[in-house]
């Protein structure tokens, strides 16, 4: 563990260093080297923020819902493995809320002067404020549910919450409503070629942040954890040496 | 584009261009930075 802390230590600021770089090129490659879009012009650049968010939104509910069922799968069989999985729940739960809010909030900023509206209510603009609205709720009732009970709590919450995922997916195949048609898959409407390294730089640049700041709450909340049960384990010493 | 029409304010669209990519590095950079602080400050406790 000593040794093995300066090279994992060496290897997130390698990753650290190599993801700014990666979204400095997706910057450079969104804004001023691929060409305007015919129809929206300039505008249509948002979507390169937009569209990551909005994938990666619906890639880190499973990882909770992974971490989740591991969980309750080890919490009476192996409480220490338990524990690992808790951590790494509830830091997917808070790059699920991060991710589907800037989705959110990057689409309203987008919808308005495209549209001219801010909001509609959609069948996958819904589904996606719903989807955040579970994961905020995941994490106020980790929050505030009584000592002891919120991984449980939370990882029977998150197993009802992913049912969302596949429903704002296909949200926009099952309805034709207000927002635009898939672009990509086998029902998609295509993008333009020269698009293609704005979308894959950013969407390449976003997951290894994603990845960078989910392990790296994963790693704050193990310490959290092993720093209240080195409290705990003093306050029993402590508590033990009282003389008699 | 350039960085001048990047900063050009005169049309909606362009504010919220301009709102978009500052305030998703905004965002990230604030977790990142909230989630930092917090590293250091659980590590003072420990010690």
């Amino acid at each position: 563990m000593e040794q093995r802390t300066p090279t994992l230590r060496s290897v997130a600021w390698l990753w650290f260093g190599i993801t700014i770089a990666v979204l400095v090129v997706g910057f450079r490659q969104a804004i001023f080297l691929v060409p305007a879009e015919a129809t929206m012009g300039d505008v249509q650049r948002i979507f390169y923020y937009h569209l990551p968010h909005a994938v990666l939104g619906l890639i880190f509910p499973y990882v909770n819902l992974i971490a989740s069922l591991a969980f309750l799968f080890w919490r009476r069989r192996d409480p220490l493995n338990a524990l690992t999985a808790d951590a790494l729940a509830v830091a997917a739960a808070e790059v699920t809320v991060l991710y589907v809010g800037i989705c959110l909030a990057t689409g309203m900023l987008w919808g308005k002067p495209a549209w001219g509206i801010w909001w509609a209510w959609d069948a996958r603009l819904t589904s996606e404020l719903l989807l955040w609205l579970l994961y905020v709720s995941y994490l106020l009732l980790r929050r505030y549910s009584p000592t002891g009970q919120a991984g449980t709590l939370g990882a029977v919450l998150s197993v009802f919450a992913a049912i969302d995922v596949p429903i704002v997916y296909m949200s926009i195949q099952w309805w034709r409503t207000q927002h635009p048609a898939p672009v990509f898959g086998p029902n998609g409407g295509g993008v333009d070629p020269r698009f293609y390294p704005a979308i894959l730089w950013n969407m390449a640049g976003w997951l290894m942040w994603g990845i960078l700041i989910m392990l790296f709450r994963f790693a704050l909340e193990r310490r959290r954890q092993l720093a209240e049960q080195e409290a705990a384990l003093h306050a029993i010493e402590a508590s033990l040496e009282i003389p008699q | 584009m350039t960085w001048h029409s990047f900063f050009d304010f005169s049309t909606m669209g362009h504010r919220h261009i301009v709102f978009v990519y500052a305030g998703v590095w905004i965002a990230q950079g604030a977790y990142l930075a909230w989630i930092a602080w917090n590293w250091a400050h659980i590590k003072g406790i420990r010690r």
